[in-house]
C-alpha cells in the first residue's frame, strides 16, 4: 500500500509544469481582486444611493427564475427522455441539448424581432386579417422576456447533467419501484428528482452563472443588471475599483443562491451510486401520454432551436445572403480560433488534471476551484485583467508583439475556459479509475511513460467532448473577444453582434446561421461520440 | 498526438502572421464604425497615399479603456468614436494629443471640433422629435423643453438613460440652461413617458407608429436607416412618422462621430494625413452618406434625403461641453429614475 502511494506521486515535472499553468491563470484574476482592497471610486457612493438596490433587485430576480426554470424544464425533460420511449425519442435525446448551440444575445434579438411592430407576426397579423392588438401583449423587452429568453437557451445544461445521471444511475431503483405498483408521477417527484438534485443543481449553478454573467441580452432589453453596472461604471465612468466591487457582489448573489440551496436540503444526502451501471429500460407510451410527452419535448425543441432558426433563414433570405465570401471568411477566423484555443485549453487541462489525480484529495479540489474560479468572473472583468497583466507583465518589446497578435486572446480564453475543460478531463479519468495505472506503474513503468501509453488513450472520448465543449464556448463568446482582439480580428460572434447592434439583424442573420451550424455540429459529435462507445 | 503536435504548429504560424504584418507605411485605427462603405473608403485613402491601414472595432468606451490600459506601447495611431462626449472623454483619459493643421481648421467648423484640438467632427446627427403623422400636429412641437407639458402626458417614447446619446443630449441641456433646469426637465419627461425606457432608437420610432407614444426622441439616422430597411415593416414604419427639428430658443441638439490622435501614436504623420482625408470634401459625401448623417465640411451637401427633411438650427455650444457635463447628466438621470 506504502508503494502503490509512493507511486502514484507525481513526477516533478508534472507538478511544476501545473503550478505554472496555474500561476498563469491566477495571476490576471488576482490583479482584479487587489482592486477590491484599494479606495471606493468616487462614483461608488452614487452607485449604492441610487441604483444598487435596482441591480440587485434585477439580477436576483433572473438568476432565482431562471435557475428555477432551468432546473424544472431540464430535470423534466431528463426523466421523459431517460424513462420513456416514444416517436421522435432518440432524435430529441440530443436535440433538446441543441438550444446551447444559440447564443442567448442572438436569441433575444431573433424573440424580439419576431414579436416586434414590424416583425413577421404582426405584420402578418396586420396585413392578413386587419388586425392591430395592443403592443403590451408583444412586449418581449423586460425581465419576463429575458427570463424566458436565459430558460429556453440554457436549460440543456441541467438537462445535460441530469440526463446523463438518470441514464447510469437509475435503473434498479426504477425498476424497483415499478415493481412495486408505484405511478409514474410517485416515482419522478418521491425518487427521481430528490436523488438527481446534485445534477440537478449542478446544472442549474452553471445556468445562473451564465445569466449573471450575459451582458448581450440585458443591455438589448435595458434590463440593469450588475454586468451592465459593470459595464456602465467602468467604460462608462472609468472607475475600476467601483466595477470590481459590483462584480464580488454580483459573485456574492450565487454564492447566496447556493447557499440557500444548501440550507434547504439541511443534512440529508441524497446521493446515490452502484457500480451497477446499465441502461434504464424505458416504457413505450400510448395514446394521449405519448401525445402529451411529444408534445412537451417538442414544443420545447421547437421554442429553443427550429423557431429561432427558421426565422434568422428567412431573414438571410430577405437579405439575399449579403457577401458570402465575407461570411465565410469570418467562419475560417472562428474556426482555426476556436479550435487552436480548444486544443491549447485541452492539453493545459489534462496536465492540471493528471496531476491533481496523483496528488491528495485537497490539492485536487483546491485545482479544481481554481480553474473554474475564471468562468464565474465576468469576462469584461477577466479581459481588463489579462491586458494589465499582459502590459505589465512583460518586458517593452514583447509585449507589443503580445497585444497585437492573438496570444492575447488565446490566453484570456484558458483563464476563463480552463474550468470546462478540467472538468470534462477530470471526469474521464473518473471512469478510468485507477487501477490501470496502477497496475503500469507496478510494472515498473514512470508517470510520463504510463500517461502516454496508457491513460491518453483511455481519455480519448473526455478529451473530445472537452475539446467541443470549450470550442462551442469560444465560438459563442464575445466580451473576451471584442475587448482583446488584435487588428482586423472578426469572428462570427462579434461580427453577428455588432451587425445585431448597429439594428442590422439581417445582415447578422447568415453570420448567426453559420455560428449555430458550427455549435450544433459540436453537439451532434459529442452525443454521437458517446452513443457509439455504449 | 501526432494531430495534436500539427495542430500546434499551424496555431503559432497562425499568430506569427499576425506579428509578421508589420508592414512599411501604415496607420493603426481603433474605431466603434462598423459600416461596409467605411472599408471602400480606408481602401481609397490607402489607393492615395500607400498608406495600409489596420483596423480594430470595439465598443467606444471598451477602446478607451483598451488604449488607457496600453499606455506607451499602445500601437493605436487614431481613435474614432461615435460620440463628442466619448471623444472628451478619452482626452480626459488623457490618451489623445492636440492636433492642428491648416487643412483640418479649414474642413472642420470650430465649434465642431475640440477647443484644444484633440479631436475632430467628422459626421453630425441631430436628436430629433419624431411624432406619429396621425395624431400629432407638428405646429404644437416647439423645443425639448416643451416635451415636459401636460399636452404629452403618457405619450413620449425613449431609450434608457444608459446610452450615451440621451447623455449628450441632457449634457447640452445642463450646458445652455443650467442643471436645475435640466434636471426638471428629465423629471419631467420621465412623467410624460408612455413605458419605462426600452430598445434602442429604431424601437421608439417603431412604437410610436404601433401606437404606443405619440413622440419619440431618436436620432436622425435611424430613420434614414429605417427608410433604406431590407423590410418592408419598417419602410412602413419609417413612412408613418413625421420628424420635427426642435427648435424654440435654442436649437436641435446635435452630436458627432469624429476623431483624434493617440498621445503615444507611433505612425503621428500618417494619422493626422487619415483624418486630413476623412474631413476632405471628397470622403465626406461618401462617410456621411454611410450612415445617413450630415457632413462636418461646410463645403459639403447633405445626400438628397437628408436635404428633403428641411434645414434647421443646432444648439450654439461648443461641443466640448458635452463631455464636461456628462457626468452630471448621468448623475441626474439617475436621480430622476430614468432607467
Amino acid at each position: 500500500m506504502q508503494l502503490l502511494k509512493k507511486l502514484k506521486k507525481a513526477s516533478p515535472g508534472w507538478f511544476l509544469l501545473t503550478v505554472g499553468i496555474i500561476i498563469l491563470l491566477l495571476i490576471p484574476n488576482l490583479n482584479i481582486i487587489i482592486n477590491l482592497f484599494g479606495e471606493a471610486g468616487e462614483n461608488w457612493e452614487h452607485v449604492r444611493n441610487y441604483l444598487l438596490v435596482n441591480y440587485f433587485q434585477n439580477s436576483l430576480i433572473l438568476v432565482l427564475a431562471t435557475g428555477l426554470l432551468a432546473a424544472f424544464l431540464g430535470a423534466g425533460l431528463a426523466w421523459v427522455i431517460a424513462a420513456y420511449n416514444f416517436p421522435g425519442r432518440d432524435f430529441l435525446s440530443w436535440g433538446l441539448i441543441l438550444p446551447l448551440a444559440i447564443p442567448p444575445y442572438i436569441g433575444a434579438y431573433v424573440y424580439q424581432g419576431m414579436f416586434s411592430y414590424t416583425g413577421p407576426l404582426q405584420t402578418f397579423l396586420r396585413n392578413k386579417f386587419q388586425l392591430r392588438l395592443s403592443q403590451q401583449y408583444f412586449d418581449f423587452m423586460n425581465i419576463r422576456g429575458a427570463i424566458f429568453i436565459y430558460t429556453i437557451f440554457l436549460f440543456p445544461y441541467v438537462f445535460l447533467m441530469t440526463r446523463a445521471f438518470l441514464s447510469k444511475q437509475s435503473a434498479s431503483l426504477l425498476e424497483s419501484s415499478r415493481l412495486l405498483g408505484k405511478s409514474d408521477n410517485t416515482i419522478f417527484f418521491k425518487i427521481i428528482l430528490p436523488l438527481s438534485r446534485g445534477a440537478v443543481v449542478a446544472g442549474s449553478s452553471l445556468v445562473m452563472m451564465e445569466v449573471l454573467n450575459d451582458y448581450g441580452v440585458v443591455k438589448y432589453f435595458g434590463i440593469s443588471t450588475f454586468t451592465t453596472a459593470i459595464f456602465k461604471s467602468w467604460f462608462g465612468m472609468g472607475d475600476l475599483p467601483t466595477s470590481v466591487r459590483l462584480a464580488v457582489m454580483a459573485m456574492l448573489v450565487i454564492f447566496v443562491v447556493l447557499f440557500i440551496e444548501k440550507l434547504l436540503r439541511g443534512g440529508r444526502k441524497y446521493s446515490y451510486s452502484t457500480s451497477n451501471i446499465r441502461p434504464v429500460s424505458r416504457r413505450k407510451l400510448e395514446g394521449s401520454r405519448k401525445v402529451l410527452a411529444q408534445l412537451f419535448t417538442y414544443g420545447v425543441f421547437f421554442f429553443g432551436f427550429l423557431l429561432p432558426t427558421v426565422q434568422l433563414l428567412y431573414w438571410s433570405f430577405l437579405s439575399r445572403g449579403g457577401g458570402l465570401m465575407e461570411t465565410l471568411h469570418f467562419a475560417f477566423t472562428s474556426f482555426l480560433t476556436g479550435g487552436g484555443a480548444a486544443v491549447l485549453i485541452l492539453t493545459g487541462a489534462v496536465i492540471i488534471a493528471t496531476t491533481a489525480r496523483m496528488s491528495s484529495n485537497f490539492v485536487s479540489n483546491l485545482l479544481a476551484r481554481i480553474t473554474i474560479l475564471g468562468y464565474s468572473i465576468p469576462g469584461a472583468v477577466i479581459a481588463v485583467g489579462v491586458l494589465l497583466f499582459m502590459q505589465t507583465g512583460f518586458g517593452i518589446e514583447a509585449n507589443v508583439v503580445l497585444s497585437s497578435t492573438l496570444v492575447m486572446l488565446i490566453f484570456a480564453y484558458a483563464v476563463r475556459f480552463m474550468g470546462i475543460a478540467f472538468n470534462s478531463v477530470n471526469s474521464g479519468y473518473e471512469k478510468i479509475g485507477e487501477s490501470y495505472f496502477e497496475a503500469s506503474r507496478t510494472l515498473g513503468k514512470g508517470v510520463t511513460e504510463t500517461f502516454f501509453k496508457i491513460d491518453l488513450p483511455m481519455l480519448k472520448p473526455a478529451l473530445m467532448s472537452g475539446f467541443l465543449l470549450v470550442f462551442i464556448e469560444i465560438m459563442k463568446e464575445l466580451p473576451l473577444t471584442m475587448i482583446l482582439r488584435p487588428f482586423n480580428f472578426d469572428t462570427l460572434a462579434t461580427k453577428a453582434f455588432e451587425y445585431a447592434s448597429d439594428e442590422m439583424i439581417y445582415r447578422a442573420a447568415d453570420l448567426s446561421l453559420v455560428l449555430i451550424f458550427f455549435s450544433a455540429a459540436a453537439i451532434y459529435l459529442i452525443t454521437h461520440h458517446r452513443r457509439r462507445k455504449k | 498526438m501526432k494531430k495534436l503536435i500539427i495542430v500546434t504548429i499551424i496555431i503559432s504560424i497562425f499568430v506569427g502572421l499576425g506579428t509578421a504584418a508589420a508592414a512599411a507605411e501604415e496607420v493603426n485605427l481603433y474605431t466603434n464604425r462598423h459600416y461596409d462603405t467605411d472599408e471602400e473608403i480606408l481602401n481609397r485613402f490607402t489607393e492615395e497615399t500607400g498608406i495600409e491601414v489596420n483596423v480594430l472595432k470595439g465598443d467606444s468606451d471598451q477602446l478607451i479603456e483598451r488604449i488607457a490600459r496600453e499606455g506607451k506601447n499602445s500601437p493605436a495611431d487614431v481613435l474614432i468614436t461615435a460620440d463628442a462626449g466619448r471623444l472628451h472623454r478619452a482626452k480626459e483619459r488623457d490618451i489623445l494629443q492636440s492636433v492642428s493643421t491648416e487643412t483640418l481648421n479649414q474642413n472642420v467648423p470650430a465649434n465642431l471640433r475640440d477647443e484644444d484640438n484633440y479631436w475632430y467632427g467628422l459626421t453630425i446627427r441631430g436628436r430629433v422629435i419624431v411624432y406619429s403623422k396621425d395624431r400629432v400636429d407638428p405646429e404644437d412641437l416647439a423645443g425639448y423643453g416643451d416635451l415636459t407639458s401636460d399636452q404629452w402626458q403618457d405619450k413620449i417614447v425613449v431609450r434608457s438613460s444608459e446610452n450615451i446619446y440621451n447623455q449628450s443630449l441632457l449634457a447640452s441641456l445642463v450646458s445652455i440652461y443650467g442643471e436645475e433646469w435640466a434636471e426638471e426637465w428629465a423629471a419631467g419627461v420621465v412623467d410624460n413617458m408612455a413605458r419605462k425606457p426600452q430598445g434602442n432608437d429604431r424601437a421608439q420610432a417603431t412604437a410610436v407608429a404601433a401606437g404606443e407614444g405619440d413622440l419619440a426622441i431618436m436620432n436622425t439616422y435611424y430613420l434614414g436607416k429605417m427608410i433604406n430597411s431590407d423590410n418592408p415593416a419598417e419602410v412602413e414604419v419609417a413612412e408613418n412618422v413625421g420628424i420635427h427639428f426642435p427648435d424654440g430658443e435654442n436649437g436641435t441638439h446635435i452630436n458627432v462621430s469624429g476623431a483624434g490622435v493617440v498621445k503615444n501614436a507611433p505612425n503621428k504623420d500618417n494619422a493626422v494625413k487619415l483624418l486630413e482625408y476623412l474631413s476632405s470634401a471628397s470622403a465626406q459625401k461618401f462617410f456621411a452618406s454611410a450612415n445617413y448623417e450630415y457632413p462636418v465640411n461646410p463645403e459639403v451637401e447633405a445626400s438628397e434625403l437628408l436635404q428633403s427633411w428641411g434645414d434647421f438650427e443646432t444648439q450654439n455650444i461648443n461641443l466640448t461641453e458635452l463631455g464636461i457635463h456628462n457626468q452630471t447628466a448621468v448623475r441626474i438621470f439617475n436621480r430622476v429614475g430614468w432607467q
